[in-house]
């Protein structure tokens, strides 16, 4: 029973990580109907840029708020400069850049901070917490706290603010939007800029108890992207959902199975939901529009 | 261009690289030259597929990786000719293609593209694991040279040859396919699906067959690389590897075998830049080889965003451009 819980508290962690990025999938699909394969290295871009901060000399809480606001600025220079000259057009083409982008900031990272990996110290220091015999590290706590802060501040965007609505009214028909006086390419940037945020949230968290490196980005684009996918591409509850789901099932497998398997489990996940059930456990309606 | 001017320069073409060892006599040179039709024949696939169907692939190295393991598995533990070796890869790499393709491309849009991301990256983890197979990181060698019955192709030259000669079987294929009925109808799904599919092209067919042809050109050019080099480990065949093949795609352009294959032969070249410039010192050969992912990703992102027709489109724009000056 200990162990179960155990496993189900490190699934958490790693779910809640994964909402993150998943969510950082789904804006960017939300306002553009592409993936963005970049996501993973706005992740990275957080955790590495968190850890050159604090090593310039900067506390904590001021170097993680400057790493999350400059992967923010990346992500909407990256979005203003790459994506928004190809216009309204081709997804597929949108996609392309993306990995083009993916690729090079995970190079510039390597120029710039070298390959070494590198970490953060925990966010408050000391003994890991006991529930009902099972261990919680600190971290994993603020793990916990930073991504429900982030899904309900986003929520909170999305329903009660003029910004979010103009968001949500972009993702449902951009054109409508213009005729209502949206600056529906304003909203796209916005999009990129907050995914940007999302991912580097989630690498700034995950940093203290996995270290970093210049190449870390595209494995959890991978997972984020499955739990995307698993939860249904463009709905952000769902995509929350789908983490927390594919980061228990990952944590089972290693524990019941074989920790050999765990990083095949959002793979084998992702192929199963696209052949399957490719709305998702959670999306509705089913076929796609013509 | 003419029809017969065309014949004539893809002649030419043709003579030119099959001339190239007899110019070329380094077989360390050579040996960067077959790495360009290996990776040539992977993107004549990938070209298919993208310019001709509107479709790309993330996990193309995976095919490669299918292919160059199953030749060794053929050759060296069930000790089978080379012959059937590469067809056995060829065949598998071929049916892995069509179990990816049939249920991914069924849906519309880009859901390819993610499926083979995924299973490139599954099979990056099976290349090291699967330990029986595979040998794990360790990798396998010993792989036997290429041979057609008693004649074994073991000098550079020779190898070269092998393998540009399967590129240019596979340029006369693909280039009847685009010339043919296949191939209009290919073009037709890329420029618009409900179009095509009012005209009576079944777009789901053309797509997966499309996409199995390139599996099996990557998977053949794997079982050649096997070949070639005698040993195989999982670190050539990561997604490192299948974003290289897409960047040569693009770069080559849409609705052109030449452009990607001109591609292919310089992105490859600026791979081995270090070795190919004579003289270069030991650091600034070091220093080319961290830049080499920078310009795989700065040629995808500038040629998607400034000249999506990639080099075919600027040949074309060109020639163009003299016609009407």
């Amino acid at each position: 029973m200990t162990e179960l819980l155990q496993f189900l508290i490190a699934g958490l962690k790693n779910g809640a990580i994964y909402s993150l990025v998943a969510l950082g999938f789904t804006m960017v699909y939300a306002a553009t109907g592409a993936i963005n394969f970049a996501q993973g290295q706005f992740f990275m871009l957080g955790g590495m840029l968190g850890a050159a901060f604090v090593g310039a000399g900067l506390p904590l809480p001021l170097a993680a708020l400057a790493a999350v606001l400059a992967t923010a600025l990346i992500g909407a220079v990256f979005e203003l400069v790459a994506v928004r000259p190809i216009g309204d057009g081709d997804p597929l083409r949108i996609i392309m850049v993306t990995i083009g982008g993916s690729v090079l900031f995970s190079q510039l990272a390597l120029h710039v901070f070298g390959p070494d990996t590198r970490s953060l110290t925990t966010f408050t220091a000391g003994p890991s917490l006991k529930v009902l015999g099972a261990a919680v590290e600190r971290q994993t706590i603020w793990i916990w706290c930073l991504t429900a802060l982030a899904v309900a501040g986003l929520a909170l965007l999305y329903r009660r603010t003029m910004f979010g609505r103009a968001m949500r009214a972009t993702s449902l028909h951009r054109d409508a939007a213009r005729l209502v006086g949206i600056n529906a390419r304003a909203m796209v940037t916005a999009s990129f800029a907050l995914a940007a945020a999302l991912g580097a949230v989630a690498g700034l968290a995950v940093a203290p108890l996995t270290q970093t490196s210049f190449q870390v980005g595209s494995g959890v684009a991978v997972k984020g992207f499955a739990a995307a996918i698993l939860g249904g591409l463009g709905d952000p509850a769902a995509a929350v959902a789908g983490g927390l789901v594919l980061g228990i099932l990952e944590s089972l497998t290693a524990g019941y199975i074989d920790p050999t398997y765990k990083d095949g489990v959002a793979l084998i996940i992702l192929l199963l939901v696209l052949f399957v059930r490719h709305q998702g456990l959670f999306g509705g309606s089913g076929r796609e529009k013509v | 261009m003419g029809r017969t001017l065309r014949a004539l320069a893809v002649l030419v073409a043709a003579v030119l690289v099959a001339c190239v060892p007899l110019v070329v006599t380094s077989p360390f040179y050579l040996q960067i030259y077959t790495f360009a039709g290996l990776n040539a024949l992977v993107v004549v696939g990938l070209a298919l597929l993208f310019g001709y169907a509107g479709q790309i692939s993330l996990g193309h190295a995976a095919f490669v990786g299918i292919g160059a393991y199953t030749c060794a598995y053929c050759t060296v533990t069930l000790h089978l000719p080379w012959l059937v070796a590469i067809v056995a890869a060829g065949a598998l790499s071929g049916a892995g293609g069509l179990i990816l393709a049939l249920p991914s491309l069924r849906l519309k849009g880009h859901y390819l593209a993610m499926a083979t991301l995924g299973f490139g990256q599954l099979m990056s983890l099976v290349f090291v694991e699967a330990v029986g197979v595979t040998g794990g990181v360790n990798g396998r060698g010993g792989i036997p040279f290429p041979s057609l019955g008693p004649v074994v192709l073991r000098s550079a030259a020779s190898l070269f040859w092998l393998v540009w000669a399967f590129v240019a079987v596979a340029v006369i294929v693909a280039y009847n396919l685009t010339s043919a009925r296949p191939g209009r109808a290919m073009r037709a799904v890329h420029g618009s699906e409900l179009g095509a599919q009012a005209s009576g092209v079944d777009i789901v067919s053309v797509k997966v067959r499309t996409f199995v042809l390139s599996a099996l050109l990557a998977g053949l050019s794997g079982a050649l690389y096997a070949g070639v080099v005698g040993f195989v480990s999982p670190s050539s065949f990561t997604l490192t590897t299948s974003i290289g093949f897409v960047a040569m795609t693009v770069l080559g352009g849409s609705g052109s075998l030449t452009g990607p294959l001109a591609a292919a032969v310089l992105l490859t070249f600026v791979q081995y830049l270090d070795s190919l410039i004579p003289g270069l010192p030991q650091a600034a050969a070091s220093k080319l080889q961290t830049y080499q992912q920078d310009i795989y990703g700065l040629a995808i992102v500038l040629v998607v965003v400034l000249a999506p027709r990639g080099l075919a489109g600027a040949w074309r724009r060109r020639r163009k451009g003299v016609g009407t000056a």
